[in-house]
């Protein structure tokens, strides 16, 4: 995607920000642990479940859910978040920690992970009780200043 | 729990005594930053949160490296890269090459699942140095911070949320078998010229040079080459000496960070590697095992 805006605007300066930010937040936090080689990045799969668990913690947020199946049969499922707890509140993504909470119905878009039959998955798009989430890079960073 | 005491005793009088410190009468050369007149700095004071913007995560700017995950990371995978020739290539011997081998990490050309590695980090180990040096991802999400004391200088990682130390008080470096070798080593700097000069031994060899399982023995001395080269610059060039793994001194690329006065106000993300958070992602999220568990 380019942005054609004039060199010093403030809108310019202030996406740059944000895409300067997002790209080396969303390097950063692909860059722990392998990422790139745990999920297959290439490929998503939506699935519809009841959140158990919520965890806002490092090294990554992770999201527990339980799936149920055409036979009715519960299957537990993971999510992680790319970015860190605090880069999320940096970026102003718009909810917080507490928003997620257990038997809350979720629409999870996620890249699947590599190892066969795992139920674990690394978040793209969240749906939590019809409201969509962010949980990738979002709004500019706040500066510290607000 | 001791660490973390320990931090908030040793780091909070530093953080508080910095502007002191900065404010002392400099013995050598003020210089003006081009840009902005008025930024007047000392190139004898390191002092600040400083922001890597030169390839990360590596010791050495090798091929097929950190710097092709970053690029790939980036969007820039097919892009051609720029590559240190002086260092390109880690002169091994073949005990050295052997250990590299052994060492499987989750990073760079032989990125491997978590779960099929042994990163030291997986463990929650510390990165020691120098890995705590070149491992720091981007800022201000984690990278480091100086502070300097009249006879010490602190090195401050926001990731592990660890320290490592270095003596300036005029000691001379012990010699390897008067040390015990330690997570970070023993270090000693001095200033030639403008340049900070940090001499280390005792190593413990159970860490890594950095993300891609460069190895070393407890044998490896360490010197770094800090040169703060302008207001908001401030580089590194690291060369290590270990003749069992490694069969001439082994150069890092010059790694360049840039001063944050920005992210130092707002950011303090405190990343330790906490073992109850690190132990249960792995096996329930990175190993992919969540369904799988009793």
């Amino acid at each position: 995607m380019v942005l054609l805006l004039p060199e010093d605007s403030g809108m310019r300066k202030h996406l740059m920000k944000f895409w300067i930010v997002g790209v080396i937040g969303s390097a950063a936090a692909f860059a722990h642990h392998g990422t790139s080689v745990t999920y297959q990045t290439d490929k998503t799969i939506t699935l519809t479940g009841t959140v158990t668990e919520f965890s806002f913690s490092y090294p990554h947020p992770q999201l527990y859910f339980d799936v149920k199946d055409a036979d009715g049969n519960i299957q537990h499922w993971g999510s992680e978040f790319a970015p860190t707890p605090l880069m999320m509140k940096q970026m102003n993504v718009g909810w917080a920690r507490d928003t997620i909470k257990t038997g809350d119905t979720i629409t999870i878009t996620c890249n699947p992970h590599r190892v066969p039959g795992s139920t674990a998955c690394l978040a793209k798009e969240l749906v939590v009780n019809g409201k969509k989430l962010t949980v990738g890079p979002g709004r500019p960073p706040a500066t510290g200043k607000e | 729990m001791m660490r973390q005491c320990f931090l908030v005793v040793v780091i909070s009088p530093v953080v508080l005594l910095s502007p002191i410190l900065i404010a002392q009468p400099a013995q050598h050369e003020k210089s003006t930053k081009a840009q902005d007149k008025t930024a007047v700095f000392d190139r004898h004071d390191l002092t600040g949160k400083w922001n890597r913007v030169s390839p990360f995560q590596t010791y050495s700017n090798v091929p097929g490296g950190a710097n092709e995950l970053q690029a790939y990371l980036l969007g820039q995978a097919s892009a051609p890269q720029k590559l240190d020739v002086e260092t390109a290539e880690a002169p091994f011997t073949p005990e050295g090459k052997a250990k590299f081998d052994k060492n499987i990490p989750s990073y760079g050309r032989r990125i491997t699942a978590p779960m099929l590695g042994n990163d030291p980090q997986a463990m929650c180990d510390p990165w020691g140095v120098p890995r705590m040096l070149n491992g720091q991802v981007a800022g201000p999400h984690a990278t480091i911070e100086i502070f300097q004391l009249p006879d010490r200088m602190f090195t401050f990682s926001q990731w592990h949320h660890d320290y490592r130390m270095v003596w300036t008080d005029g000691r001379q470096l012990p010699k390897l078998d008067e040390v015990e070798p330690r997570w970070n080593g023993y270090s000693v700097g001095k200033w030639e010229g403008d340049t900070f000069v940090v001499n280390s031994v005792g190593f413990d060899d159970r860490t890594w040079l950095d993300h891609n399982g460069y190895p070393h023995t407890d044998q490896m001395r360490l010197e770094e080459r800090y040169r703060r080269l302008d207001a908001e610059t401030l580089e590194l060039v690291m060369t290590i000496t270990d003749p069992q793994y490694y069969s001439k001194p082994f150069r890092s690329d010059t790694k360049i960070w840039k001063l944050d006065r920005e992210g130092a106000k707002a950011w303090d993300e405190q990343i330790y590697c906490v073992p109850s958070e690190e132990f249960k992602f792995n096996k329930l999220i990175r190993d992919g095992g969540v369904g799988k568990q009793p």
